[in-house]
């Protein structure tokens, strides 16, 4: 089903959807543009080339409680979290939705994590396709592209005075009547041209120089901040502990990143990736080995984030160029 | 000869005579237009380096991670000042480190893919423009170091404010926070084994991303710095949400300055305050 809709009748529709549910945006704030809870139609930015940070905080929060226990007359309770209001994220561009369904994989992937479950049924996808592309991004590389509408339930596409509508699944159709469509005889604009990275076969290549002195040259520049892992869209580890207060124990989960220094020590003390090189080595070999190897599709959606963002320019797509010119194999000094 | 040359042919000469394994400067990143960090190890690669208006980094950072490894690096006036840092908290050996000092003329704000046309707003009211520290000097030593009238209009603005504002203001602020610790990462004073935030036993700060773990965050480090931040501004940097950082630590480095005088990093020899004690000091404590 498709159709148009004018850029008024969009105002009006969200309008009403913030009646029943919440909306969530990208707003300005300051000189950033976040994702952001939106209580008028007005604060909502609609011309952006991308946020400065991925929307999975709305699947997978930065915090969260998990449940408290209390005690109540004796006994122990142990209380879930509040049931999420139903919410509707308007605006986000393909490569985030298609980070969506990547961190679909292991947190739905039986058994499933129930709290991300929940957030991911009570959440509906507005997508907006991209009219130009970032300078740092490579989406047509990592399997989706600027107006890939596979991941969202209404896709939207920016014409003269208005959009393009895809009403992509069952969801979607219950989000955005047909009625308030109408037919308008415009051509879908060609997609903006995107770099290209050399992508193909990087699973095996990268296992081919795993031991390679490059990672630890890399990593001499790496600062090891988690900066590329929390504007990720496909990043989703996480640290989980309990905090006792005024006798109510809550069960927090936050993010967590595997570039910081005490990621994968263990009791004992010993570190398996104690040294930097490895440590960066790990966030690649996820993204681009072992993520794939297990689900069957990339770890990265090539939103460029973690370039645009990196205090000291570790660029993917300069190392998928440099993965791919290392002769391999033998090269351990 | 340009500051890129000059660079080079030390690079080269401290490689070449085996002084040091590696030199730790500046190259183009894939942007095209802003620097990065190098790390140059043989003299084929000493044309990698580079020298200009967006070497915007403090290099110094790295020389933690060489302890005991003989290394160059290229140090501005206020990275240098990290250096005299490191060596007066003994983090560092001074012969093993061999300084590439540059007459540093501030670097501008850059964004990813873009110069900026203006100065960063901390060298905007930078008084050191030759590093208090060097081995060797690149650039031209000017005759007098800048008077600046007015280093603390910003902070005096902040003190300006009610406590309430204040406390709006960094709420605010500080709610963006995502605790990357892309701050601490890049900070040259940051270099405890155990950062007080992993600390688990006793647990102080919690692993929420939320506003009151944020609050106890940023303001934890911020005195953590009081009297050693260099100046250097690298948290703000890096602050992938862009919180004024240089607020806080301006402000301990204004009040470090009326109360004893003193600046971090100007001398090599010169303990910060919070490490000594006299007797006698009173300094407007209890007064």
């Amino acid at each position: 089903m498709s159709g148009y809709i004018t850029k008024e009748e969009v105002h009006r529709w969200l309008d009403g959807l913030r009646q029943s549910r919440d909306v969530v945006a990208p707003v300005k704030v300051d000189d950033l543009i976040l994702f952001r809870r939106v209580d008028r139609v007005e604060e909502i930015a609609f011309d952006f080339a991308n946020t400065d940070l991925s929307p999975k905080e709305f699947l997978l929060p930065a915090t969260e409680t998990l449940f408290r226990v209390e005690k109540r007359d004796g006994s122990v309770e142990l209380v879930p979290r509040d049931i999420q209001r139903e919410t509707v994220i308007f605006g986000i561009r393909p490569c985030d939705a298609k980070g969506m369904a990547a961190l679909d994989l292991p947190y739905l992937e039986e058994p499933a994590d129930g709290f991300y479950r929940q957030r991911r049924e009570m959440t509906a996808l507005v997508g907006l396709s991209c009219r130009t592309a970032c300078a740092e991004c490579f989406c047509t590389s990592m399997g989706t592209g600027p107006q890939d509408s596979s991941c969202v339930d209404v896709m939207l596409t920016e014409v003269d005075g208005g959009y393009l509508v895809e009403l992509v699944t069952e969801k979607g159709r219950g989000l955005l009547p047909e009625s308030m469509l109408s037919q308008k005889d415009a051509p879908a604009p060609a997609p903006p041209d995107v770099q290209q990275v050399p992508s193909a076969g990087m699973a095996e290549k990268l296992r081919q120089v795993f031991d390679d002195s490059y990672w630890g040259r890399l990593a001499d520049r790496c600062l090891h901040c988690n900066v590329c892992s929390y504007v990720c869209p496909t990043c989703y580890c996480f640290d989980i502990r309990d905090y006792e207060e005024s006798g109510v124990v809550n069960r927090v989960r936050s993010w967590e990143s595997c570039q910081s220094p005490g990621f994968t020590k263990i009791a004992g003390g010993h570190d398996p990736r104690a040294d930097k090189g490895s440590r960066l080595r790990q966030r690649f070999a996820h993204k681009l080995v072992y993520f794939p190897e297990h689900f069957g599709v990339m770890h990265c959606v090539g939103c460029g984030r973690c370039v645009r963002k990196c205090p000291v320019n570790i660029d993917i797509r300069e190392v998928m160029r440099n993965v791919q010119q290392l002769s391999g194999g033998s090269d351990g000094g | 000869m340009s500051l890129t040359e000059g660079i080079r042919a030390k690079a080269g000469e401290l490689l070449e005579s085996g002084v040091v394994e590696c030199v730790i400067g500046y190259e183009r990143g894939t942007d095209g237009v802003n620097a990065r960090p190098a790390f140059v190890y043989s003299t084929d690669e000493v044309d990698r380096l580079i020298f200009d208006d967006t070497c915007s980094h403090n290099l110094v950072k790295y020389l933690l991670n060489r302890k005991g490894k003989t290394t160059a690096v290229v140090a501005k006036p206020c990275d240098a000042r990290g250096v005299n840092l490191l060596l007066n908290e003994h983090q560092i050996e001074r012969e093993k480190v061999h300084v590439i000092g540059v007459v540093c003329p501030g670097v501008v704000d850059s964004a990813w893919g873009s110069k900026g046309d203006k100065l960063r707003a901390v060298c905007e009211v930078c008084r050191q423009h030759v590093p208090p520290v060097y081995d060797h000097l690149v650039g031209d030593v000017p005759a007098s170091e800048p008077e600046v009238p007015e280093p603390y209009a910003d902070i005096e603005k902040m003190e300006g404010m009610s406590v309430a504002e204040r406390a709006a203001f960094w709420e605010a602020e500080f709610s963006r926070c995502i605790r990357c610790y892309a701050c601490r990462q890049a900070c040259p004073g940051c270099y405890c084994v155990e950062c007080f935030v992993e600390r688990l036993h006793p647990l102080w700060v919690g692993i929420r991303i939320g506003p009151g773990e944020n609050q106890m965050w940023n303001a934890m480090r911020a005195f953590h710095l009081a009297g050693r931040c260099i100046g250097c501004n690298q948290c703000e940097k890096v602050c992938p949400v862009n919180i004024p950082l240089s607020l806080l630590n301006r402000k301990l480095e204004k009040e470090a300055w009326e109360l004893f005088h003193f600046r971090a990093g100007m001398a090599p020899d010169t303990a910060a305050p919070f490490a000594t004690f006299e007797k006698d000091e009173k300094v407007g404590i209890g007064e």
